[in-house]
């Protein structure tokens, strides 16, 4: 290859990008030559990557050399919206990536999403090496020979269904098998609710809460960590206030309004407007308002007529 | 095509109303025979494409059956609405002014053409006024033989109009018939 005429080229690999910085075109953007031009150094640029490559180490496969590409050192825009916190100053001062400077000027602040610490369960998970298994939502019922759903109405193991507990060895004589059931039910619930509260916790220590809880978490201060209790805005808060009016399954509309409580804003069409032919056997709505209006204008003329014999 | 709202519909009725007063009435409730119907329909207003047009009800039905990137115009055009949001009342609409016209004006066949070129209406083309107009009034301009030729605003009442020298403005010129010719295309 010629080394000596090689010119620095800005190669990115794990882009496939190569970049000439000293490139200065003689001819004019419109002229045939500076198409030819164009096409010569993307060759040369294109034989430079193509260089890099074949001289990274590569694996055999069926198909051919197969070859690890480095990670790229572009930056290129985000494809996906980043994590957005509701708080009005930056947290901890992690600003990566530039649309936090943009948006540090704006209520929301944006950040890259950090990855959450795992969960108690998944490092058990983890360690054992068990993996995930989708659950079906029809299961064979044993008892009643029949293909049950497992979570809701007639479910497979309702603990209602259960008709005799058989005595055990162990049992004491004054104990009610089916109260100790729904006991030991309880106490697993509030022991997994415990659970769940911790793995938060040590989310947020790690500052990777997930952002439907970041709103509750404000007001309270978290114990063994360093965040103080933030408040957020009023417009912040009214929004996160509709959204969550709005969420009910009749969109909110039957909720009891707090005193003071605001309605929402007009949601959904901004502008009603009268059909354009009336229904069959319905009443002519634009004829009354035309009527109508018409009426005013006629009374104003006579209003008017009367004030002017007045004078 | 849609019916007008109710800010529109008064919007279109001031505008009309200058013109016409009390006739009004008339023009909202005119019989329309146009249709197979055996009973009169109505004559509505309609909105299409920030257009005002005065149709029949019979033909509005009618007219449902073509789609809003096709249809082009119904009825009579009376007005459109510039992109600010104003209404104008335009020539088209002249004929149904001039049957229910409250204030006339009549031109001298001299001055004819300068009216319809566009020009205001000056004290020495007059030839005929109606009694009892309001400076601001709506107008409707005839020729001697009677034939609608546009309309305007008057500038004065006529009990100014008689101290008028010749060459005072009478009617602000605002539509007249000479736009067929000139202004074809915006029509």
């Amino acid at each position: 290859m010629d080394m000596e005429t090689d010119q620095i080229y800005q190669l990115d690999v794990g882009n496939l990008l190569a970049f000439n910085p000293s490139r200065r075109f003689p001819s004019p953007p419109s002229s045939r030559s500076f198409v030819k031009e164009c096409v010569t150094e993307g060759t040369k640029l294109v034989q430079a990557i193509a260089d890099t490559l074949f001289n990274l180490s590569s694996t055999e496969t069926s198909d051919g050399p197969l070859v690890q590409l480095p990670p790229p050192s572009t930056k290129l825009p985000r494809e996906r919206h980043t994590e957005q916190n509701l708080f009005g100053r930056p947290v901890r001062g992690f600003v990566k990536s530039f649309e936090c400077i943009t948006s540090m000027l704006t209520f929301f602040v944006s950040l890259l999403p950090r990855p959450k610490p795992p969960t108690k369960w998944e490092e058990f998970a983890l360690k054992k090496g068990i993996q995930k298994r989708k659950k079906d939502k029809i299961v064979y019922d044993e008892t009643t020979d029949q293909f049950k759903r497992r979570h809701g109405y007639d479910r497979v193991n309702d603990d209602n269904d259960i008709p005799i507990i058989e005595a055990k060895a162990s049992d004491e004589p004054g104990e009610d098998p089916f109260a100790k059931r729904l006991d030991d039910k309880k106490k697993r619930v509030g022991k997994q609710e415990k659970n769940r509260l911790q793995n938060l916790k040590t989310a947020a220590k790690a500052g990777a809460l997930p952002s439907h809880v970041q709103l509750a978490v404000t007001a309270l201060p978290i114990s063994g960590t360093k965040t103080r209790p933030q408040k957020i805005g009023k417009e912040a808060l009214g929004d996160v206030a509709g959204l969550a009016a709005t969420s009910t399954a009749s969109g909110g509309k039957f909720d009891k309004k707090l005193p003071g409580e605001k309605p929402p804003k007009k949601q959904g069409k901004h502008h009603k407007y009268l059909p354009v032919v009336p229904r069959y056997g319905m009443v002519d709505e634009e004829k009354e308002q035309t009527n109508k209006l018409g009426d005013k204008h006629v009374q104003r003329q006579e209003g008017e007529e009367e004030v002017r014999k007045i004078r | 095509m849609r019916p007008l709202d109710e800010n529109e519909t008064t919007v279109v009725f001031e505008k009309i109303f200058k013109f016409v007063g009390n006739n009004l009435k008339n023009i909202v409730e005119n019989p329309s025979h146009e249709g197979p119907e055996p009973e009169a329909g109505r004559y509505c207003f309609r909105l299409q494409k920030s257009r005002v047009y005065y149709v029949s009800e019979s033909l509005v039905k009618r007219a449902t059956n073509i789609s809003r990137k096709n249809l082009v115009s119904l009825g009579t055009c009376i007005g459109k609405y510039t992109h600010a949001g104003s209404f104008h009342l335009t020539i088209m609409s002249l004929n149904l002014l001039a049957a229910n016209a409250k204030h006339k004006v009549w031109l001298k066949p001299t001055s004819e053409m300068s009216f319809l070129y566009g020009n205001h209406v000056l004290k020495g083309g007059l030839g005929r006024i109606t009694d009892s107009i309001v400076p601001g009034d709506g107008v409707v301009v005839f020729s001697m033989s009677d034939v609608p030729l546009g309309f305007g605003i008057a500038a004065k009442s006529t009990q100014d109009c008689r101290k008028l020298d010749p060459n005072g403005i009478v009617v602000l010129h605002q539509a007249d018939i000479g736009e067929y010719l000139r202004d074809e295309d915006e029509l």
